[in-house]
C-alpha cells in the first residue's frame, strides 16, 4: 500500500495534482467575495483592493484546476463515459470556472452594474461550495 | 489358539476402520472446488475485506457506491477498469498466493483475496 509520504505516489498520482490545487480557487474566491462585500459596507479602498487581488488569484488559478480535473479523468478512469456524482462534479465545475472567471473580469470593469457583480459572486459562491462538496464526496472524505 | 486368531483379526479389522476413518482428507487428492464469490463495495469499503477462496475460483466485485472505483491488486495481477454503479468486475485466481489489493482512485479502501 501507498505510504502517506511517498513523494512519487503524493505527486504523481493520476488525480493527486487536481486535489490539490482545488483548495487554492476555493480558499481565494471566496476570501475575495468576503473582502468585496465587506469593502461596500465599510468603503474601504483597501478592502477593494484586497478583493481584486483575490479574485484575480481564483480566477487564474481555477484554470489549471479545471484542466488537471479533466486529467485526472483521462488518466485515472481512462476518460471512460461519465455518469452520476462525477458527471454532476464536471457540469457544475464547468458552469463555476465560468463564474469565478467573470467575477474577475466584472470586478475589473469600472463600470459594472453592483447588483449584477454581487448576483455573480453569490452564484460562484454557491456553485464553488456545491462542487467541492460533490468533489469531496467523490474523494471518499465526505463519508 | 482359535480365540487368539479371532482376537488378532478383530484388532487388525478395528484398526482397518480406524485407518479408514481418520485419515487426511489430502491424501484422497482432491482439493476444494472453485468457487464464485461476490464482493460488494459499498460505502467506501470492500465486503468482506478478506476473502480465502480455493485456487481457480472466480470473485466478482460489485460497486454498489454513487461513485467510481477501480479494483487493483498491489502487485499488478488484476485492475478494472472505472466501475461505475452495479458495474462488475470479475478475476479468476489460478494460482496459490496472497492477493492484496485496493482502489486505486480512494487508496484507504483495501482488501485481500488468499488462495491456500
Amino acid at each position: 500500500m501507498t505510504h502517506v509520504f511517498n513523494l512519487r505516489s503524493i505527486f504523481l498520482a493520476p488525480h493527486a495534482q487536481h486535489v490539490v490545487l482545488i483548495h487554492f480557487p476555493i480558499a481565494l474566491f471566496l476570501m475575495g467575495v468576503g473582502f468585496d462585500w465587506m469593502a461596500k459596507i465599510r468603503h474601504s479602498a483597501r478592502l477593494l483592493t484586497a478583493a481584486h487581488l483575490n479574485l484575480a488569484a481564483a480566477a487564474i488559478l481555477i484554470v489549471p484546476t479545471y484542466l488537471t480535473g479533466l486529467l485526472a479523468w483521462r488518466l485515472a478512469l481512462a476518460g471512460q463515459k461519465m455518469r452520476g456524482v462525477l458527471l454532476d462534479h464536471l457540469v457544475l465545475a464547468s458552469a463555476t470556472t465560468l463564474l469565478v472567471i467573470t467575477t474577475w473580469w466584472l470586478r475589473s470593469r469600472p463600470r459594472s452594474r453592483p447588483i449584477l457583480l454581487a448576483l455573480v459572486e453569490l452564484m460562484g459562491a454557491i456553485g464553488i461550495a456545491v462542487t467541492a462538496h460533490l468533489g469531496g464526496f467523490l474523494s471518499g472524505v465526505n463519508t | 489358539m482359535l480365540r487368539l486368531h479371532s482376537l488378532l483379526v478383530a484388532i487388525l479389522g478395528l484398526t482397518l476402520i480406524l485407518a479408514v476413518a481418520l485419515r487426511p482428507s489430502s491424501a484422497t487428492g482432491q482439493t476444494a472446488a472453485p468457487q464464485a464469490i461476490e464482493i460488494k463495495v459499498d460505502n467506501f469499503t470492500f465486503s468482506p475485506a478478506v476473502v480465502t477462496v480455493p485456487e481457480n475460483s472466480t470473485v466478482t466485485w460489485t460497486n454498489k457506491d454513487d461513485v467510481p472505483h477501480v479494483i487493483a491488486s498491489t502487485d499488478g495481477v488484476f485492475r478494472s477498469k472505472g466501475l461505475d454503479t452495479d458495474d462488475h468486475y470479475s478475476f479468476q485466481f489460478t494460482k496459490p498466493g496472497t492477493y492484496t489489493y485496493y482502489c486505486s482512485i480512494h487508496p484507504k479502501m483495501t482488501g485481500k483475496i488468499v488462495v491456500p
